[in-house]
């Protein structure tokens, strides 16, 4: 058999002179780091200067392997905010090459231009794709000083933002539980603190962000507008580090430090609001007994076992509270847990595995002399991910992997006291099994052409134990099923295949092209104005079935001045099957029978973006437009024709000036612009009962007057040593105190009873705040 | 039921300094539309039935009465009669009397278009007291319950009219069993818009409803409130896109005066 081999190597060298097969091929693995820190490097850039077209990105923990011919290589690993690398190695065996790379951010505008990360927009074939700089995302100002990764990310064309008050975003007219919000792989159900005017995620916890807006790789699934993926810091492995804030109406603190010097680190962030503290001031008795604070735990440990094993415990908990005078309380937050095995089985091969869990549940209490209720409503996950990334060889990149999810929702309890005036009530659970097999390879066919390519095959059972219902065509029950415990009531396969080419056209030019189609098996059915916190997740069911989206996308990229400045702009059709609206009048409300209340149709959103940024210099930001339509069309609604959806949006602009105005000043400016949301108004009115009726034509007939504001803030670096550092963070929001509608009501005029009158709510007007930082 | 979430509006203005003004919106006009109203109690008549047209937003409430239309109320044991118009837009039942169990229907027929309905006046269930309950909480110094006890078996719709100093309070309050069937009705009339003094006089009709009627109602409170994310216009159980509600219903009153 030795012969054979030898003989076929022999003749494939006959072949070709230069093919690579001919030669003994090492593999360079390892793992790249902050020299300070120790946390991994996500995303940095290993590139061989001998040969053309071939580089890797470390992975998300930070491991790289590159398989190449025996011989002597230039070795150059480079990353945004720091200082290149640049290695000889010699390759005539596999070698382990860690590698520490030193911050840069003092001298970001002096980095040598040949940097190859500079041009990743151009050369990824990723399409949609956004990752967030941690360090820019610091210097913008938001509401009350209180840096929000979420609300700097619908800075980026494509994704809009819910409006004054709402952390819920839309992404290419998608709803806003069409988003994957990841946690360190957990999923976060609800991504917002008091009723939407923070998020949950303390930026001060965390290492990288990216969002792929709906042509995520395969091994993302289960939404269908966008994948947003979070990661937490490690922590410090080198020294002990206290860091904090103090604002207005928050503060935080964080502690990191190593564990096991180089082998393990822990890093600990807390944050509160006191804004229940200014309620204490208040002179009415119900006001000072009201609360009103959140508070939210990061905790993260890492411990490299051996040279081939590293383990990963985070954990994330939150949660707000809101009562009133004690007759009225509610609290909710989300929980989540990952437990994460790295372990490299050889030097081409990394596996990881990880146990996740992740739970949101909330509970409404109600105090009467009467009645005295609660009302608590869960939804939770247990998750076990097993994935492979094989560095098949400089050109292939593959990896592949299984999921699978056990989801339990809990509508709806109602617990009473004894002897309330109210019958405690429980809801069915409802449980579903999700699992999927994916597998992705990211193809760098030549110079110019590099595809990621993949399939998600993904199936969706509801399971027992719980009875089934259906429905006829007036919503009322027609037969009930009885399922047992575990018995699956249903399945749905959905074939998930998605791809995206880029094509590059010169050095700094490029086209990317992509498909993507996602599923979704879980709901979230809202029926407020905006997001609450009480709005219900529904599983798909026989009745409710999973969505469908289909992307598809094309892009061009193109660098200016030596990659200093980017450009790109991306068209995009989707088409989405399966949607999922209610019927007029819908009781939403602790419905066993919640299904007998949904309308089901078609939606389709389309639209382009445009997006140009200057990376470097004292002198940074971007700017962003969107023009897009969202629409939907289900039988019952409208007659059955096309309407926008609430989140469309026509026009949609963004504006992120940064500058640097000495080495101790930086200052910072946004302003955005956006048309109306769709809403429903009245277009006449009756009477009936005694009251003026309004009297309604068509659903999102009209628009909310366009939305803009412009916040400026300022950075003032105190001291900044190896020793302290500290910050003061100065911000406006809002400046021109323009008065954005929050709500439009109509109503009887106050002055004129026989006439009716629109009012306009708006919630912000100049919002000024200040905020100390610190580090040690 | 329905009402718990106000709280997230005080909340908000507590708060955040939300600021309001008054703004001009160019809204569409859209053709009249009948409106029929119709009640049908097991209390003795005459009944009434009106029938008036909506206007556009801009008009003044003054709403365009429906007249010369042919109304006719029968029963499921043959009982009919076309009612008479007593002043424009309003028509009135002569022989008709509402009994607990029986279903009624009305027809209306005008400008060549049938209008249809159908109610059932459900199990009479008495009001047998009403109670004030002093609140410690936020919202009016107390309350008033309206007690009766709920037959058991669900399906049991209430619909309760407060009337203080002869004047009608706006909208009704709506009862249904889905988490007290088989108790005593223990939730009071929560009526936030107006307080109740010594030596008010408060009358409370108690209404069973049937489904039909019931969802109108509650989703016409949906309607008026705005709090929906997408208004609609209520669920009417009348034919032929026409707006209001025909409801046959029990009745009963209690008085009481605030001490």
């Amino acid at each position: 058999m030795k012969i054979f081999h030898h003989v076929f190597l022999f003749s494939l060298l006959l072949l070709s002179s230069q093919s690579a097969f001919s030669q003994t091929k090492y593999t360079v693995s390892g793992s790249i780091k902050d020299s300070k820190t120790g946390e991994m490097l996500i995303g940095a850039v290993v590139h061989i200067i001998e040969t053309k077209n071939v580089g890797t990105a470390s992975n998300e923990y930070g491991f790289y392997s590159i398989t190449l011919p025996e011989g002597e290589y230039t070795l150059v690993v480079s990353m945004l905010g720091y200082k290149s690398i640049t290695d000889k190695i010699s390759l005539h065996q596999n070698i382990k090459k860690d590698l520490a790379m030193g911050d840069s951010s003092k001298a970001l505008d002096e980095v040598v231009i040949t940097d190859e990360a500079k041009d990743a927009n151009v050369t990824d074939p990723q399409m949609g794709a956004q990752k967030l700089d941690m360090k820019e995302a610091n210097k913008i100002p938001v509401l009350f000083g209180e840096k929000d990764i979420l609300k700097t990310i619908q800075l980026l064309p494509g994704i809009k933002s819910g409006g004054d008050g709402g952390s819920g975003f839309f992404v290419r007219g998608g709803a806003a539980d069409q988003n994957l919000i990841l946690l360190d792989e957990a999923p976060v159900y609800n991504a917002s603190h008091l009723l939407g005017f923070f998020s949950t995620f303390n930026s001060d916890a965390i290492k990288d962000v990216t969002v792929y807006k709906g042509n995520a790789p395969a091994q993302y699934g289960g939404r269908l507008s966008s994948v947003l993926d979070i990661k937490m810091n490690d922590g410090n492995n080198q020294k002990y580090h206290l860091s904090g804030g103090i604002g207005l109406i928050s503060s935080k603190l964080n502690i990191e430090g190593p564990i096991v010097k180089d082998k393990g680190s822990f890093i600990i962030s807390a944050r509160r609001t006191y804004a229940d503290v200014f309620l204490k001031l208040s002179q009415k008795e119900t006001t000072r007994n009201s609360s009103l604070y959140f508070y939210d735990l990061n905790l993260k440990a890492n411990y490299q076992v051996n040279e081939k094993n590293r383990i990963f415990i985070s954990g994330y908990f939150g949660r707000d509270k809101l009562g009133l005078a004690n007759a009225f309380g509610i609290d909710w937050g989300n929980a989540t847990g990952t437990i994460r095995w790295n372990h490299f089985i050889n030097e081409r091969l990394f596996s990881n595995t990880s146990l996740i869990f992740s739970n949101y549940s909330y509970k409404i209490s109600i105090s009467g002399s009467t009645a005295s209720f609660d009302i608590t409503s869960k939804i939770r996950d247990y998750n076990l991910k097993h994935e492979y990334q094989f560095f098949i060889n400089p050109k292939n990149n593959l990896r592949f992997g299984i999921n699978c999810i056990y989801h339990t929702v809990t509508p709806g309890q109602v617990h009473a006291s004894e002897g309330s005036a109210i019958n405690p009530i429980k809801l069915q659970d409802r449980f579903g099994l999700e699992n999927a097999v994916y597998a992705s390879d990211q193809w760098n066919i030549s110079d110019r052409l590099n595809i990621t390519y993949g399939v998600r095959l993904s199936s969706f059972s509801p399971l027992g134990k719980g009875d089934f219902y259906s429905f006829n065509a007036s919503g009322n029950v027609s037969d009930t099923t009885s399922y047992a415990a575990g018995k699956i009531v249903k399945t749905y396969f959905n074939i998930e295949p998605r791809i995206s080419a880029g094509f590059i056209i010169n050095e700094s030019s490029s086209i990317k092209i992509s498909y993507a189609r996602n599923a979704q098996s879980l709901h979230l059915l809202s029926n407020s104005v905006s997001t609450s916190p009480t709005d219900l997740w529904v599983m798909s069911s026989a009745i409710v079935k999973p969505e469908i989206a289909d992307q598809y996308a094309l892009g061009y990229y193109h660098n200016f001045r030596d990659n200093s400045i980017e450009f790109s702009t991306e068209v995009y059709y989707k088409s989405m099957q399966n949607q999922i609206d209610f019927k007029n009048g819908a009781n939403t409300q602790a419905n066993e029978l919640i299904e007998g209340e949904l309308l089901f149709g078609v939606g389709r959103a389309y639209g382009v973006e445009f997006f140009v940024k200057k990376k470097y210099g004292k002198f940074t930001g971007w700017v962003g437009y969107t023009l897009s339509k969202s629409e939907r069309k289900i039988d019952q609604i409208n007659n059955g024709s096309w309407y926008p959806v609430k989140q469309d949006r026509t026009h949609d602009i963004s504006v992120v000036a940064m500058y640097d105005l000495t080495p101790k000043w930086s200052l910072a400016a946004t302003w955005v612009f956006n048309t109306g949301s769709a809403v429903t108004f009245p277009s006449g009115k009756y009477t009936v009962d005694g009251q003026v009726v309004f009297l309604y034509t068509e659903r999102n007939g009209y628009r909310m007057p366009a939305y803009h504001r412009m916040d400026i803030g300022a950075t003032w670096q105190r001291k900044k040593t190896d020793k302290f550092e500290s910050s003061w963070n100065f911000s406006i929001y809002n400046v021109y105190a323009h008065e954005n509608a929050y709500t439009i009501s109509f109503r009887e005029d106050p002055n004129d009873p026989t006439k009716t009158q629109a009012v306009q709510t708006s919630l912000f007007r100049l919002i000024p705040s200040i905020s100390y930082n610190f580090r040690f | 039921m329905k009402k718990i979430f106000f709280p997230f509006l005080i909340i908000n203005a507590l708060l955040f300094s939300s600021c309001t003004k008054v703004i001009n919106i160019d809204l569409n006009s859209k053709d009249p539309q009948i409106v029929i109203e119709g009640n049908i109690s097991d209390q003795p008549g005459p009944y009434t039935i009106s029938i008036t047209q909506s206007v556009n937003f801009s008009q003044s409430n003054s709403f365009p009465a429906v007249t010369g239309a042919s109304v006719t109320v029968s029963d499921n044991l043959g009982n009919s009669e076309v009612l008479t118009e007593v002043s424009p837009g309003i028509y009135h039942t002569t022989t008709t009397q509402g009994v607990s169990g029986r279903t009624y229907y009305m027809t209306v027929v005008t400008n060549n278009k049938t209008y249809l309905a159908q109610s059932t006046i459900p199990t009479l269930v008495t009001l047998d007291t009403l109670i004030l309950e002093p609140n410690n909480s936020i919202g009016p110094p107390f309350y008033i319950i309206p007690f009766f006890l709920d037959p058991v078996g669900s399906g049991n719709y209430y619909r309760c009219i407060e009337t203080i100093d002869h004047v009608r309070v706006k909208g009704s309050f709506l009862y249904d069993d889905q988490f007290n069937d088989g108790l005593v009705n223990g939730q009071p009339i929560l009526n936030f818009s107006d307080s109740l003094n010594p030596g008010d006089t408060v009358i409370v009709e108690l209404q069973c409803v049937d489904k039909a009627s019931y969802m109108y109602f509650f989703s016409l409170d949906q309607t008026i409130s705005g709090q929906s994310g997408a208004p609609a216009n209520p669920v009417s159980n009348i034919s032929n896109s026409a707006l209001g509600y025909f409801s046959a219903h029990t009745s009963r009153k209690k008085i009481t005066v605030i001490p």
